[in-house]
């Protein structure tokens, strides 16, 4: 019997010894599979925003833009996060929305910049789409959603018009699963506290959200595609409270009104 | 891996040609069955059951066909949950799973020639005891 047990055994340590071994070869780097994965997400962004930028009307005001961009490099400068891999996109729309597609592309709706009451509240929002672009959650989502097979016939060009469409429509107006909506909350308080951003905002933003979320008249699409708003603020409290910094604005007070009220002009 | 050995008699034509016949079971659920490892085990066990009366040279090589698909079965399911994974879940290749996979195959293509030659060992009527199996299905498998 005990010749048995130690047989069993060795054949047990031989296969994980086998797989430990082969570990410790990098067949990522072999078998190019980040790369072709980046090429991937490079083609499946572009599509997405190319079909998105048909349906929907880009804000082309420089000022705004030029405000963003600041606030965006701002947090990433902060953060260690390549600025050039994150292509910053306004869009003229009521609802208070903003969402990442591949390949870096951060979409934001002007109906979240005049709806924010600080520009710490926006800057809130920005880190989190921020962090679902830098923890790769919009891969994910997308394979776990439409599956790997139809992103494969997407970027081969044989993926239909509808379904790259009802894609577009599956990343900006659904949410991601809950574990990943909390990682990308946590990181976008890390975000914020290490660029200097006071991170109460934002959840003082997702407890306003909450209270709103019953007029059926506001277009809350963030909000309604990011469940338990309350509880999230919460959290972001809790995660938040025993952190002491120094927080300042990002842009200066005349220039954050100015967008403000350039968007509500504009509308 | 795999010894000759003295079996307690000698096995007539058609013993011999239903033993290596289980190992034969076995090597075709490995091609026909890859993608679903279940096969595998399901094509023994089916093999097994209709000649669990059978005599002992037969049930013997049955049983030892039969477990070594148990750590195969296991191996290959991993593997197979682990891509299904993949495919449909927030999971992604990682070179844990590449190595995973590499070990996987290299225990399934030593399993096939393992399995290739005790079929035609056994198809000469020669007795072969693998390596852990033999010994296991020495205490399972009794002469009475």
């Amino acid at each position: 019997m005990k010749k048995i047990l130690l047989q069993g055994t060795l054949l047990t340590v031989l296969f994980f010894g086998t797989w430990f071994l082969f570990a410790q070869i990098n067949w990522m780097t072999i078998f190019k599979v980040q790369k072709a994965t980046e090429n991937t997400e490079q083609k499946l962004g572009k599509l997405f925003w190319d079909v998105f930028k048909k349906t929907e009307k880009e804000n082309t005001n420089k000022h705004l833009k030029c405000n963003i961009d600041s606030m965006v490099s701002y947090i990433c400068e902060a953060n260690g996060i390549n600025r050039t891999k994150v292509k910053v996109q306004i869009v003229e729309k009521d609802e208070i929305n903003a969402f990442a597609l591949p390949n870096g592309y951060l979409i934001i709706y002007t109906g979240l910049i005049s709806n924010s009451a600080s520009q710490e509240e926006l800057a809130g929002v920005i880190s989190h789409e921020l962090a679902h672009i830098e923890l790769n959650h919009v891969m994910k989502k997308l394979i776990q959603e439409i599956g790997f097979s139809v992103i494969s016939s997407m970027t081969s060009g044989s993926g239909g018009a509808t379904i790259i469409k009802e894609a577009t429509k599956l990343l900006s107006s659904s949410a991601y699963e809950r574990k990943l909506e909390k990682d990308a909350d946590i990181k976008a308080v890390d975000y914020l506290v290490k660029a200097n951003i006071n991170p109460h905002p934002f959840a003082n933003f997702l407890f306003k959200m909450s209270e709103k979320e019953k007029d059926k008249t506001k277009q809350l699409t963030w909000i309604s595609t990011h469940p338990d708003s309350r509880e999230r603020a919460d959290y972001i409290v809790a995660y938040s409270k025993n952190i002491i910094n120094n927080y300042r604005p990002v842009l200066s007070t005349e220039s954050w009104k100015k967008i403000q009220s350039e968007i509500k002009k504009d509308q | 891996m795999i010894q000759p050995k003295k079996f307690m008699y000698s096995p007539g034509e058609h013993e011999a040609e239903t033993a290596s016949s289980s190992y034969l079971m076995s090597l075709i659920a490995i091609i026909v069955g890859a993608p679903l490892p279940i096969l595998n085990l399901l094509a023994t066990i089916i093999f097994y059951l209709s000649n669990r009366k059978s005599t002992y040279f037969v049930r013997w090589h049955c049983t030892q066909a039969l477990l070594s698909q148990l750590s195969m079965l296991f191996i290959n399911s991993i593997g197979f949950w682990w891509t299904i994974s993949i495919f449909f879940t927030s999971e992604t290749i990682t070179n844990k799973y590449i190595a995973y996979m590499i070990s996987a195959i290299i225990f399934n293509i030593a399993e096939f020639f393992v399995t290739l030659y005790a079929l035609i060992q056994t198809r000469k009527g020669l007795h072969v005891e693998w390596w852990f199996y033999g010994s296991l299905t020495n205490i399972l498998c009794k002469s009475v």
